[in-house]
């Protein structure tokens, strides 16, 4: 039977929104002027009903009347200058397709088989070339990798397929250059594990199977296995404790009496309020956004997501964050190297992703930030986080038995993703996006959220007794990781698969999303079931835990896998590498001209990495769960920018969970030791400037390197001796983390372009009541302004105002973790006792944009005094983190309030809605409040049209 | 005093269940959820409860229109106990979500289910938002309003369809039957075309609408992400003794199905 097509529309005369921003973005970010308007239309196609069954579909669940046209195969849009239509690549699984077959079905239409979904567009004017054309498909509305231009209309909209057959590698009698080509493009193992391979099987006097050669690659790989990480660590000749081991050790060393579980699960876990605990994991998604922005972002978010509901044995996710850095969106087109796609589109995609996911799902994303940078035009950091609640009794890892049933909950296992985890820890080349366009998918929020609803049930009916998240490395992770102690059989063909035609290794390695594995007690899988029933989770026993300490697998009655997890856990060599760090010269400015200062002081406000975020913010709903208790952003026009959320998250509760993070990447750049160690202070002072306890506080750590050559390795040391001397100093450990040190560009043309390296810390804690704690925005007219903490205001380098003048300079903030501790007990105090009305860390931009943001909030001005012996410069753009902006009432003595520390008073509030400052009796500027905030809208604004 | 029972229906995607079921349960009800599924195999009735509460989120995902395949499986599969609902005097309450759901049935606004007199589309501006907003309530027959008339109160929008729309025809017979509960509000306090205040260009400013009886109400803002001071913005600028604005919407209906 034919395919039937639905064309909706909206009538004419009634907006079109989407249409009107496609429009949008094709003359502001693609400066084209040819289209006048833009129309979209829904296409709908169906296999195996008829015209008359089309046509009620249309009328009762297509298309409304009230707004809405709708045609049966014929076009829609006639009248415009160029019609194209573009739909997902067969394969990629369209996520509406299934609720139309369920609407079709709740209708009564029988004989359905198969329902597909696409937009077509209209273009309107009388002078677009076919170059136009070309750019805005490629450029806006198509990614070649998951999309496409619908020619003709398809014969089936059924994927039809043969399983391939499991293949033998001989990997036994291959030479090196063998092992290497093997390797390439598909194991992304080096020469030296690729042997190790090969002895064993030598050993054991068998070749590998596909299936076994996939799954030690993921299980070995840099993103499972964190190689460098646990690499034996040789610095300037010396050996130096591996990474990880320094890290997990500064955590322990802190005997932290809050921390429940760090380093050994899905996520890290504190105690909170009440007998429960809460959690959080901090994820990078680059590799797959940086060729798919949309879906790699949803499957970052979806990803860590199910970290949470994997942690112990199964939490609630509470909030979503995420972190990114790009390149400036308006980088001229030939500076994107060949391969890459343009940061405009890169940020707005990436955006969209992270919005759909959390939005759907139901999970606020309330904490966040974007950087720019030149160099990552090549590869963008995307970085998600997710936090979660659970009781504290189940917060520790499950470990399955002998006997228990190996589950797999959610989504359907399809080609998606395939090499993901070993294709993160690639480099990225000009060949990634042809090579690995596999390795995306576009996201199933819904589903995740179903089966999250069904596990939280089952949790609370005590039914689970192990449980982790299918992520990278499909099945061979999850079920692996279960079983390693223990040992584990899967029968393959039991997976239910999106469509057929799936090898035995492909559905070993897939990385489909919205999957988790659970260890059930075989007497619990009938009420388990019952219960995914219930929430239209589809639920399979896919085989079990055995005690043989092996992994093996079947594939219709043949075995298809056997693997010693002895080997696959402990066979990987321990790498030994090389590290040195030479310090980089950067040039210093000279003669700075004067400033014209309303102009300097609008550029900094206006500069990327200062400018107001949000219009990001506002496409997030950070305030769905109703546990908002310091929303992004708050004030009298709701506009002035808070440090960190703080959430309330037992409803009627006062208990509050507090979430913030810091990252710089200019400051790496220079010094990764006292770089790391601002990302560190940046992340806790956004928490302390809230009013929260630095003791109830913890951390996670995102290190994204570039591939770590000697001096990249030499970095990364350092940065890592600076978290662990932050972990001295302060009390505060770590308790998860996660390392992607694949953030090099190579070119054919033999460009290589290293990422800045990132240490992204995010910073978690509790607070025992929300009602004490406090926002940014100036409460009162006439109030003080105090500057609380050590700076030496002559350390500008990697500053805005330096990045303004067009130099980044070498002299960067150094900070002591002592005397930071000082400085957040002593604002933690002052918060406490109720005398602080608004407080605002000072970051980028300095004392300068912290002042105009507090000013934004309040809706009024300030009037500040610079002292005499200070550059005026330096004063109020400086940026030292942890250094504090608070307002305290007029006659209050700040010495009484902060105590020890450095403080002084540095003006008061006005009600004059202008910022001014004068040094030695001389009135510098007086700039008006308006002009700044549009200055530090403009930019964010000019990109999402708000 | 009986608590009046509240089923809060749940399914894929719908994600304010929670809220609303606190909201509920702090004016004074006892809520439940129930699956949709458990609706169909008649595992759970409607005639057991006297408050129908339909949360915000995307149910199936919004797919073809936001709420869509909701109000499809509701009046395929539940028309009889709806309507039997209904014609008892009970309550229903649709929020976000809930509110396309009520009108993508029919329900909303005039009791026609099957049968669509309005709709919710898309945002003029095209995207998603998540902000503050104020509301002027309107005098009505809104069981759910009582002795909020008049005032002014402050709630949050989420929604990237909420722009409600329908013939001229179907505007003036809601406007003129005292079916407009709550319009968004400009600074002055009046209503307003302009966005944000306005967010997503809705016809007459209208956000939320009730049927002619004032039983079935439908709005877009969350009334139940506002029944605890702490959850509003600035609760840090106002006094101490503020009420937090939408927890009357939940004990007038608790107060009325207590009349029951």
């Amino acid at each position: 039977m034919m395919i039937q097509e639905v064309r909706v529309i909206t009538k004419a005369g009634i907006p079109d929104s989407k249409g009107e921003e496609v429009r949008y973005e094709i003359s502001h970010a693609l400066g084209i002027n040819t289209v006048q308007k833009v129309r979209t239309a829904r296409v709908f196609r169906f296999e195996g009903i008829g015209a008359s069954d089309a046509a009620l579909l249309a009328e009762r669940l297509l298309a409304e009347s009230i707004f809405q046209d709708f045609s049966v195969n014929s076009p829609v849009i006639n009248d415009a200058a160029i019609v194209l239509e573009v739909a997902y690549k067969p394969g990629v699984m369209n996520p509406e397709a299934a609720s139309i077959m369920k609407s079709a079905a709740d209708l009564g239409v029988a004989g359905l088989l198969a329902a597909d979904s696409s937009w077509e567009y209209g273009f309107y004017g009388e002078n677009i070339t076919g170059e136009d054309i070309e750019r805005i498909t490629s450029s806006l509305l198509v990614n070649a990798t998951v999309e496409y231009v619908v020619k003709e209309k398809p014969k089936t909209l059924i994927i039809q397929g043969r399983p391939g057959r499991t293949e033998v590698i001989p990997v036994r009698r291959m030479s090196d250059p063998e092992l290497i080509e093997l390797s390439r493009d598909k194991l992304f193992l080096n020469l030296e594990e690729m042997q190790v391979i090969k002895e064993y099987f030598q050993r054991i006097g068998r070749d590998p199977t596909d299936c076994e050669i996939e799954t030690i690659a993921q299980t070995w790989s840099e993103h499972c296995g964190h190689k460098t990480f646990k690499a034996r660590l040789i610095v300037d000749g010396k050996e130096k404790t591996p990474l990880l081991q320094r890290l997990k050790k500064a955590t322990e060393e802190s005997k932290h009496p809050l921390v429940l579980s760090a380093f050994v699960d899905n996520s890290g876990v504190m105690e909170f309020y009440d007998g429960q605990a809460i959690c959080g994991k901090v994820e990078t998604h680059n590799s797959p956004s940086a060729i798919e922005p949309y879906g790699g972002a949803m499957t970052g978010s979806g990803g860590v997501f199910r970290d949470i509901v994997g942690t112990g044995r199964g939490a609630k996710t509470l909030a979503s964050t995420d972190m990114f850095c790009f390149a400036r969106p308006d980088t001229p087109d030939e500076d994107i190297p060949a391969g890459c796609l343009h940061p405009h589109y890169l940020l707005r995609r990436v955006v969209a992703g992270v919005r759909d996911y959390g939005n759907r799902m139901g999970i606020p994303t309330n904490n966040g930030s974007v950087h720019f940078h030149r160099d990552f035009r090549a590869k963008p950091s995307v970085i998600v986080g997710a936090y979660g609640i659970l009781p504290a009794e189940l917060c520790r890892k499950g470990r399955p038995r002998a006997g228990d049933l190996v589950i797999a909950l959610g989504g359907r296992t399809g080609r998606d993703g395939i090499h993901g985890a070993t294709f993160s820890s690639g480099e990225m080349t000009d060949r990634t996006i042809d090579v690995n366009s596999s390795a995306v998918q576009i996201g199933h929020p819904i589903e995740e959220k179903r089966t999250f609803d069904a596990i939280l049930i089952a949790r609370d009916e005590g039914l689970i007794r192990a449980i982790t998240d299918c992520g990278a490395g499909g099945f061979a992770s999850a079920v692996g990781e279960m079983g390693a102690a223990v040992g584990a059989r899967v029968a393959l063909d039991r997976a239910p698969l999106k469509y057929p035609g799936l090898s035995p290794w492909e559905i070993m390695e897939s990385e489909s999303q919205e999957r988790m594995v659970l260890a059930v007690a075989p007497e619990h899988a009938g009420r388990l079931m019952e219960i995914c029933r219930g929430y239209n989770v589809e639920a399979t026993v896919l085989g079990e835990f055995t005690g043989d300490k092996c992994f093996s697998a079947t594939y219709e009655g043949q075995v298809v896998m056997n693997l010693e997890m002895e080997f696959l856990h402990n066979g990987l060599p321990q790498r030994v590498m090389e590290a040195a760090w030479r310090p980089a010269r950067f040039a210093e400015p000279q003669a700075v001209p004067k400033a014209d200062w309303e102009d300097l002081f609008c550029r900094v406000m206006g500069h990327l990495n200062v400018c107001s975020k949000e219009p990001i913010v506002r496409l997030y709903d950070h305030g769905v769960q109703g546990t908002s208790a310091l929303p992004p952003f708050s004030g009298i026009n709701g506009d002035g920018p808070n440090d960190a959320a703080i959430m309330a998250p037992i409803l009627g509760k006062p208990y509050g969970m507090v979430i913030s993070h810091g990252l710089n990447p200019v400051l790496n750049m220079i010094d990764p030791y006292h770089g790391s160690l601002w990302a560190a202070a940046e992340a806790v002072s956004n928490a302390i400037a809230s009013g929260v306890n630095p003791r109830d506080l913890v951390l996670m750590d995102n290190f994204i390197w570039p591939f770590p050559d000697e001096e990249l390795l030499g970095a990364l040391d350092l940065a890592v001796d600076a978290c662990v001397d932050f972990v001295r100093g302060t009390g505060m450990p770590f308790i998860s983390g996660k390392d992607s040190l694949s953030s090099t560009y190579r070119g054919k043309d033999g460009t290589v372009i290293k990422i800045p390296p990132i240490l992204c810390i995010s910073a978690f804690g509790r607070i025992p009541d929300v009602s004490r704690t406090v926002s940014a925005d100036f409460k009162k007219t006439g109030a003080q302004i105090v500057l609380a903490g050590y700076r030496n205001t002559a350390e500008m380098a990697g500053s805005v105002y330096y990045d303004l003048l067009g130099y980044i300079g070498n002299n960067l903030p150094k900070l002591s973790p002592t005397a930071l501790m000082q400085v957040f007990e002593a604002v933690y105090g002052a918060v406490k006792s109720g005398k602080v009305l608004a407080c605002h860390d000072i970051s980028e931009g300095g004392a300068a944009a912290a002042l105009a943001e507090m000013c934004f909030g309040g809706d009024m001005g300030v009037q500040i005094i610079i002292p005499e012996d200070e550059s005026a410069e330096s004063f109020l753009f400086n940026e030292t983190a942890g250094c504090f902006l608070a307002e305290i009432p007029a006659g209050s003595k700040p010495t009484d309030i902060f105590g020890g520390i450095p403080c002084q008073v540095i003006g008061k509030t006005t009600d004059s809605k202008v910022i001014a400052a004068e040094q030695s009796g001389k009135t510098l500027f007086e700039t008006r409040l308006d002009r700044l905030k549009a200055a530090w809208r403009q930019p964010m604004k000019e990109v999402f049209r708000q | 005093m009986k608590k009046p029972r509240v089923c809060v229906l749940r399914t894929d995607g719908i994600n304010c269940d929670e809220e609303i079921f606190y909201a509920f349960a702090k004016a004074g009800a006892e809520s439940q959820m129930v699956h949709v599924n458990q609706l169909r195999s008649k595992e759970a009735r409607l005639a057991d409860y006297q408050i129908l509460a339909l949360p915000g989120g995307f149910s199936y995902g919004d797919d073809v229109h936001s709420g869509k395949v909701l109000a499809v499986e509701l009046t395929s599969f539940l028309k009889e106990q709806l309507n039997e609902f209904v014609d008892s005097g009970k309550l229903m309450l649709g929020i976000c979500n809930g509110f396309q759901v009520l009108v993508r049935t029919g329900l909303l606004p005039d009791q026609h289910l099957g049968n669509i007199e309005a709709t919710l589309t898309a945002n003029d501006s095209g995207h998603f938002e998540c902000r503050w907003i104020r509301l002027l309530v309107e005098p009505s027959h809104c069981v759910f309003t009582r002795g909020m008339e008049g005032s002014l109160i402050e709630i949050q929008v989420a929604h990237g369809e909420g722009k409600f729309y329908a013939d001229p025809s179907v505007i003036a017979k809601i406007k003129n039957g005292g079916q407009v509960v709550f319009r968004y509000a400009g600074a002055d306090g009046r209503p307003t075309a302009l966005y944000p205040a306005n967010p997503n260009g809705s016809l007459n400013a209208i956000a939320g609408i009730c049927d002619s009886t004032g039983r079935i109400m439908g709005m877009m803002p969350h009334p139940e992400r506002y029944v605890e001071k702490t959850q509003h913005p600035n609760w840090r600028r106002m006094p101490g003794d503020t009420v937090p604005h939408g927890l009357a919407v939940f004990k007038n209906a608790v107060e009325y199905a207590r009349q029951m």
